[in-house]
């Protein structure tokens, strides 16, 4: 994005943010600090003024269109990285059908889809976990895969008795 | 003292009044300023219903506070100076400046001839017309909401250059007052350029010098300091016969490189307009509406051709910038109004010692400011039914 900075004589810096299209936001800095913010609807419309602020309130202001207190968070764009696959916690119940098993045995891999990456348990991380890793209850496995594979590993995982995805988070 | 300083209370009260009036009205406070001046001054109105109204003198303290009032108008038009703005746009400033100055000069020239005042007077009433007011126009523009608009680059570019006109013009005409003589006048014109010439090349090549000597952090020590030394130049410079105003407008080109400027900006642009309005308001007390009214056609003249050279010397400016037809004829009605450097110009005609110098030009710059500046600002507010058939 190119911002164009001009000095305006006599009275401060005037800037212009593109604003998508044609349109651009200008706003000029007076001297005194004032800043004024105007939108010009194309090169030859009239630039139409929006509001001012006083040095202290454009401070506010800018701190919170630049969102430094909060970020609104899309979650279904923030899965983007890993393409099609997510990246999930589940978190291996006491009444698992799947404790005491290995990874290999519980057939994860076979029937689900899903890869397990790492076992989390208590303290410490089991990085990429083999075939004949033992789960036990209360393992968190990081797991990657398609939606569709997440919820049958969480089924899978989950108690027999209906299955709650409880401990499972998406990140 | 307790009559100066029941005077000078009634004066600033008197400006408060005008002021908040011209506010109310959308209008400049120049004008208000002036007529706050003939209101309390020695001339008619002098009383309202049996109260007399002759309420202020012009004594020395109205006479020093408007001085500084020049003074730091000046110092400012020199702190907005922008060396590197001017390189960077050499080309069209100098083409709007030449057209601006030779269409609206030829006009208070012919205006000076036809009314029997001669080449000095000429000389006189060129620097009342030509020049913009750039407190007025700066201010119209912003409350009109044009700043955002392209043909502001045009309006603002052609005051930068009118500025510098103004320094040359004064300093030359400062000189002319003074030497009497023409050669005396071609004298003390070739010395106070010696003198500027020294001051902008010390300005120019001190600024270093000038950011740390006045690297102070209370704030009321750096106002003193600034203001000190604007004024102690300034009357150097009229000591030895050299303009206050142009001395002052060097001083602040010293600063205007620094990383002062914000700071002066703040802390002594009140003080500057305080000054500014006492300097419009003494120009008040010395008016005398009779004497204005004995002028009125040169006043009415006058505003009308010069109305006229501005439209056509704004519009041309407009073209030659790239500007279409509409933007183009904002430039010239943005340009309209005549305030400040006309008045000091008055103050200079008044000081001269041709007699059809000082009684006719003063109250007619005071006739014309009156009408031009109030003309500029209904001027730009109602732009939109003066252009709406070019749109």
């Amino acid at each position: 994005m190119v911002i164009h900075e001009v000095d305006v004589p006599g009275v401060g810096k005037q800037y212009e943010v593109p604003a998508g299209g044609e349109t651009r936001f200008v706003v000029i800095v007076h001297h005194d600090g004032r800043r004024e913010v105007y939108r010009r609807e194309g090169p030859d419309a009239d630039a139409e003024k929006l509001f001012d602020l006083d040095a202290a309130a454009a401070r506010e202001a800018a701190s919170v269109l630049q969102a430094a207190d909060f970020q609104p968070l899309d979650l279904d764009d923030v899965d983007v990285p890993l393409g099609d696959a997510i990246m999930e916690w589940v978190e291996v119940p006491a009444d698992s059908p799947v404790a005491g098993e290995t990874l290999s045995d519980a057939g994860i891999r076979a029937e689900t889809g899903a890869t397990v990456a790492a076992v989390q348990r208590g303290a410490e991380t089991l990085a990429n976990p083999g075939a004949d890793t033992v789960l036990e209850p209360g393992d968190i496995l990081v797991a990657i895969g398609s939606r569709d594979e997440q919820k049958a590993l969480q089924s899978l995982v989950a108690a027999g008795e209906g299955g709650s995805d409880d401990g499972s988070e998406t990140a | 003292m307790a009559g100066v300083l029941f005077e000078t209370g009634v004066a600033f009260l008197a400006l408060a009044l005008a002021g908040a009036l011209a506010h109310r009205l959308g209008q400049s406070v120049i004008p208000a300023y002036i007529l706050a001046g003939v209101a309390v001054g020695p001339y008619v109105p002098t009383e309202v219903a049996g109260v007399s109204l002759a309420l202020v003198t012009h004594g020395e303290f109205v006479t020093t506070a408007a001085e500084l009032g020049i003074v730091l108008l000046l110092f400012f038009l020199g702190l907005e100076f922008d060396i590197g703005y001017l390189l960077s746009k050499g080309r069209e400033l100098a083409l709007l400046g030449g057209v601006d100055f030779l269409v609206n000069g030829a006009v208070g020239v012919a205006l000076a001839y036809a009314f029997g005042l001669g080449p000095l007077g000429a000389v006189f009433v060129v620097g009342i017309v030509f020049v913009s007011s750039s407190a007025i126009v700066t201010k119209s523009l912003t409350d009109a909401g044009w700043l955002a608009n392209p043909e502001s680059r045009t309006i603002l570019g052609t005051l930068v250059v009118e500025d510098i006109i103004v320094a040359v013009y004064l300093a030359v005409l400062a000189a002319i007052v003074g030497g009497g003589t023409l050669r005396g006048a071609a004298l003390s014109v070739a010395g106070s350029f010696c003198f500027l010439a020294v001051l902008a090349l010390v300005a120019y090549y001190g600024s270093d010098h000038v950011e740390r000597a006045f690297d102070v952090g209370p704030d009321e020590l750096f106002v003193l300091r600034v203001v000190g030394v604007a004024v102690a130049v300034g009357a150097l410079a009229l000591s030895v016969g050299v303009s206050e105003a142009v001395a002052a407008f060097f001083v602040g080109t010293a600063f205007s490189t620094t990383e002062l400027v914000e700071r002066i900006e703040h802390l002594v642009m009140p003080l500057r307009d305080v000054f500014a309005a006492v300097f419009f308001f003494a120009i008040g007390l010395d008016t005398d509406l009779r004497v204005v009214a004995g002028v009125a056609l040169l006043v009415a003249v006058g505003a009308l051709a010069t109305t006229a050279s501005k439209l056509a010397s704004g519009y041309a400016g407009g073209r030659l910038t790239g500007l279409d037809a509409r933007r183009s004829a904002r430039v010239g009605i943005g340009l309209l109004a005549r305030g400040e450097f006309s008045l000091i110009v008055a103050t200079l005609a008044a000081a001269s010692v041709v007699p059809a110098i000082n009684e006719v030009v003063p109250p007619f710059a005071v006739g014309y400011v009156l009408v031009m500046s109030i003309l500029g600002t209904l001027a730009i507010a109602h732009e939109g039914v003066l252009t709406s058939r070019l749109a």
